[in-house]
């Protein structure tokens, strides 16, 4: 046991001997918070439109200044031929060309169906779908404006005019900010890849250096080794979760509505789940550059599905099934139910219990892995 | 009781014979010394020897355990200093210290006691603060020694100790080994040196894996040697050397430094046949002596028996 | 290196095969919504209702709810998404011809999806009215009446909004990145780690020659390693490239120089792998991802922030990626992302060959 604390303080020492170590490990995670937490950001809106309005009456400009004053949507040019719009979207100065034909306001008098084109860039198929989203509510709601205004017309016939009307509340983040979705999960991943990258050079590094060979001659037992070469990072990791928190409480205005001390506890078993994986990492390589690149092959997955930006709900039922064994699932679940959602253990349990087992059976792979042989 | 019994200790990479089927055991207290060319099996052995490697075949008690089924035990009772002194650079000779024998199971007070000590012997008394890094060769290593034995173990294990050192700490740093082996520590050591190899109790010639020679620096040089070597002062030692080999009478050569080695059955015989050889080619000698065979001559004399190197494989 | 065969392998097939998967696992697509419903009224008219919401891939029903208290917990657990509120006398106010109200509750922790399954409510909701007036017309033997507005969208450079083709060109930036930085940043430092750098500083390479020989056989295998992933696109997704290849081979060439070029400043600054490894993390796999216009829209962030992401190339990279592979533009539409790449490039090479001048200068410390 005491063999621990001798191998944990010679890693503080290294560590505080590397000058460029201490910002990477204490200052960066505050900067990635604060860079990253602002451009994390999926709404869209003020999507640069070019307009061809080939009438140019009353009735088209009414129609479209509904898109131009909803916000969404941002004049960049009126163009007056429907080539021009062609140069605009492949150069992607504008992602969304609206185009009214001419006769526009005639066949909308008419009482006849009148034609609307909007031309939308795929590639940036993201901003497409949402911008085309708020495009087509828009049009629905001129289109049943106009009925309605038309119906008036019936009501002196006694008609009765059903509608459905629908009251939408939004539960948890009524005012729908981005952020207070993004900031708990930005947090998440800084964690993440912080204690992973860092421990998965551990143990390989000492093997590079030859320093491993003099280690492994001496009675110190796997367990003790692998244990003394995480416990440091665990301090450090809370250490940055402590430092991280007022910046996403304070500054960007993102309150934790569960429990604080919850938090640094599920942190820690989330964290176990990391640092196992790095550590295991290390054991399997043979030198730092091997460990780094199987890092970094770990590591993107895991932000990529574990449903910090794309719903798993969307994804295709074997790729659902692989979500499963990615810890970072779990603990965005963990985090945004403690940040927005406020709830407590009892809900949280599940995912607790699965980052805990996780954490121990990857600990306990390494340990196993790790002999104290040279071949 | 022998400190170290080898039998029949084996260690194979795929298809190429490291060690092969090495025997020999190493009294309490002994200097041990073993002695080959660089990928002879030096490392090889040693690291089987503190459970480092696990043997192909054949296995060796060390201090009583058997480095394959008590490796752990193995490690406690031994102190081993790597080819590379391994020590951490960027920590102080005192953290070195503190860290090692942490990780042998010293407690803070026997470390306390134990610190001064060392730094005496390694001669660092003044320099705990300094980083490893900032450290000569010499004191390298001698800090690397005191980091092994911090433990007082039985036996030390000690490969290439004195790699890219200078002379004089060389000789210093024998100088303690001799202080160890007289307080009862056993020495294993392995080198290149061949000088280095006078100062054993005992010594074993190993080459592509096997064992060529065994004894004390004496008996080795009486065993193997048993015709006269003449050392031959002249110039162009490379083109005498090739005529000389060439002569029946010559039966080995070798060149050492700016001198020839030659083997020759008769000493009288020899000096004369030589002076006449070189001097029809035009070559004048300065200098022909009769010199006490070194173990170089001897390690050069049993190599040159063995098979080829391609046999090992 | 040739030797670290491992390295070699994985560096090779890991873009491919991240590619393979997240190809198929991504897009931004909200659908199957998990819906509860509480149905006060439970009228054939609100059954009918609900079937509205359930019969479209945007919504999943997954249970009828006995009491409203229930939300909460559900809710709370993340088990459904979305709530319908359909109260007493829902069927009643339709056929009386007057306004029947609902409530909708959404999970509005993600605001985007939350935006987008109100977008979807209001379609459902207003297609339910636009169809009970039209029965109601009819009933009375008027003709229904047309939509006012006939709307088409038209999609172009990707007609079926596959999200992997938008995403393709980011994956490729986003993992050659990551792999080249990183690596090369180890290229020196390696050598510091193991003492091997003396010998070369004392050789008679100039910084030069020293940064040129280091980096050309990593530029080698990531040009490959991006080519494998195009071809993973085209065989898999239908992703071909619309424009020129040449230029498709300028850009990633100007590309990949930037990244060496910061994988070298870095490693100049680190004295040990580790060190060299965490800066290039830093700079390269979260920034990369979220700043690069990859994922989250640049025109959507703080003025700062917007010139931050000036300063990492993957973001150049992107847009002409873009416009090669989706659009077919010619130079025209992307000469100034190649400026801005040649710029970092030159930038990024320039700052490491005198940081390596330095160091030859002064000796390692």
């Amino acid at each position: 046991m005491r063999k621990i604390l001798f191998i944990i303080r010679k890693e503080f020492l290294q560590l505080r001997r590397d000058p460029r170590m201490l910002p990477i490990l204490f200052i960066s995670p505050i900067i990635q918070l604060l860079i990253l937490g602002y451009a994390a950001n999926l709404d869209v809106r003020e999507i640069p439109t070019i307009v061809c309005d080939l009438e140019r009456t009353m009735a088209s400009r009414d129609f479209l200044s509904k898109f131009f004053n909803s916000g969404y949507f941002v004049l960049k040019r009126n163009v007056s031929s429907v080539r021009d719009v062609d140069s605009y979207l492949e150069e992607g100065s504008a992602s969304l060309a609206f185009i009214i034909p001419r006769r526009f306001g005639n066949k909308m008098a008419a009482d006849k169906a009148t034609s609307f084109q909007v031309i939308v860039d795929g590639s940036d198929s993201q901003s497409a779908i949402i911008g085309l989203n708020y495009a087509t509510m828009i049009v629905a709601r001129y289109s049943r404006n106009i009925l309605l205004e038309k119906f008036e017309r019936f009501k002196f016939l006694g008609l009765k005019i059903p509608q459905v009307n629908a009251e939408v509340r939004f539960w948890f983040n009524p005012a729908l900010r981005t952020r207070n979705f993004m900031i708990p999960g930005v947090l998440a991943m800084v964690l993440m890849v912080m204690t992973m990258m860092l421990t998965s050079m551990g143990i390989v590094k000492e093997k590079e250096l030859g320093t491993m060979e003099q280690l492994i001659v001496t009675p110190v037992k796997p367990y003790e080794l692998i244990l003394g070469k995480l416990l440091p990072f665990v301090f450090i990791g809370l250490v940055d979760v402590i430092l991280v928190l007022p910046v996403a409480t304070f500054w960007f205005g993102v309150p934790v509505k569960g429990s604080v001390p919850l938090l640094f506890g599920l942190s820690l078993v989330f964290m176990m789940t990391t640092l196992g994986l790095g550590v295991f990492i290390s054991t399997i390589s043979r030198n730092q550059l091997q460990a780094m690149m199987t890092a970094v092959f770990f590591v993107i997955p895991q932000i990529i599905l574990s449903g910090f930006i794309f719903p798993i709900e969307n994804m295709p039922r074997i790729i659902q099934y692989i979500t499963y064994i990615i810890p970072l699932k779990y603990f965005f679940v963990i985090i945004r139910g403690l940040f927005l959602k406020g709830v407590g253990i009892s809900v949280l349990w599940d995912e607790a219990v699965v980052l805990f087992v996780f954490g121990v059976t990857i600990l306990g792979m390494s340990v196993l892995r790790f002999q104290k042989r040279l071949g | 009781m022998d400190s170290i019994e080898v039998k029949n200790l084996t260690k194979k990479f795929g298809k190429f014979t490291a060690v092969d089927n090495v025997n020999f055991q190493v009294k309490e207290g002994e200097i041990f010394g073993f002695l080959g060319a660089n990928g002879a099996g030096k490392s090889t052995t040693i690291r089987m020897l503190c459970a480092l490697l696990t043997p192909s075949s054949g296995t060796a008690l060390v201090g009583g355990y058997d480095i394959r089924i008590q490796p752990e035990e193995v490690k406690k009772h031994i102190g081993y200093m790597s080819q590379k002194f391994s020590l951490y650079e960027d920590l102080t000779v005192e953290e070195n210290i503190t860290f090692f024998g942490g990780v042998y199971g010293l407690t803070r007070t026997a470390i306390k006691k134990r610190m001064p000590w060392v730094l005496e012997m390694a001669n660092l008394r003044g320099r705990e603060q300094s980083l490893a890094r900032e450290l000569a060769a010499g004191w390298k290593q001698r800090l690397a020694l005191g980091c092994a034995i911090l433990h007082e173990p039985k036996i030390i294990f000690l490969d290439e100790p004195t790699g890219g050192v200078d002379p004089v700490s060389r000789r210093n740093f024998w100088e303690l080994i001799n202080y160890l082996s007289e307080k009862g520590v056993t020495v294993f050591v392995t080198t290149h040196y061949l000088d280095e190899a006078e100062y054993c109790n005992n010594i074993r010639l190993i080459h592509a894996g096997r064992l060529v020679g065994e004894g004390t620096p004496q008996e080795l040089k009486k065993k193997y040697i048993t015709n006269p070597i003449l050392e031959v002062e002249c110039e162009k030692v490379v083109e005498a050397l090739e005529i000389l080999q060439k002569e029946r009478w010559v039966l080995e050569t070798s060149i050492f430094g700016t001198r020839l080695h030659a083997s020759v059955e008769d000493e009288e015989n020899g000096r004369v046949q030589i002076k006449k050889v070189l001097s029809e080619r035009n070559i004048s000698v300065k200098r022909i002596e009769r010199i006490v065979p070194s173990l170089e001559d001897v390690f050069i004399h049993q190599i040159e028996k063995q098979p080829e190197e391609s046999a090992r494989q | 290196m040739a030797r670290d065969r491992h390295t070699l392998i994985l560096m090779l097939i890991i873009p491919a095969f991240l590619l393979i998967m997240y190809g198929y696992a991504l897009n931004f697509d909200v659908k199957h919504i998990s819906l509860a419903v509480y149905d006060e009224d439970r009228s054939s008219t609100s059954r009918d209702f609900v079937g509205n919401f359930y019969r479209t891939e945007y919504f999943d029903l997954k249970l009828y709810l006995g009491s409203i208290s229930e939300i909460d917990d559900l809710m709370d657990r993340g088990e459904v998404k979305a709530a319908l509120v359909i109260p007493k006398g829902f069927s009643e106010n339709l056929k009386a011809g007057k306004k029947a109200s609902i409530q909708v509750l959404l999970d509005g922790s993600n605001s985007s999806s939350a935006h987008t399954a109100a977008g979807y409510v209001s379609a459902v909701v207003q297609n339910y009215s636009a169809k009970i007036l039209t029965k109601t017309l009819m009933k009375r033997g008027l003709a229904p009446l047309q939509l006012p507005v006939d709307y088409r969208p038209r999609i172009w450079y990707n007609p079926e909004l596959r999200s992997a083709k938008f995403l393709i060109p980011g994956l490729i930036a986003f993992i050659l990145m990551v792999i080249l930085v990183v690596s090369t940043a180890f290229a020196i430092v390696r050598e510091r780690e193991r003492g091997t750098m003396e010998q070369i500083l004392v050789s008679p390479l100039k910084p030069f020659e020293l940064v040129a020989g280091k980096t050309i056989p990593y530029i080698f295998i990531s040009l490959i390693s991006a080519h494998l992933v195009l071809l993973v696109g085209q065989l898999l997704f239908g992703v071909s490239i619309k424009g020129s290849y040449p230029w498709l081979l300028v850009v990633m060439f100007l590309f990949l120089t930037g990244g060496l070029g910061l994988g070298l400043l870095i490693s100049t600054f680190a004295r040990t792998q580790q060190v060299a490894f965490m800066m290039a993390i830093i700079t390269t796999l979260l920034p990369t991802f979220i700043l690069s216009g990859f994922i989250f829209p640049i025109r959507n962030m703080p003025v700062i922030i917007q010139v931050i992401t000036y300063f990492f190339p993957a973001k150049y990279f992107l847009v002409a990626l873009r416009n090669i592979i989706l659009k077919g533009g010619g130079l025209s539409s992307f000469w100034d992302q190649i400026l801005f790449l040649i710029g970092f490039g030159v930038l990024s090479i320039s700052l490491a060959t005198l940081r390596m001048k330095k160091i030859k200068e002064q000796g390692i410390q």
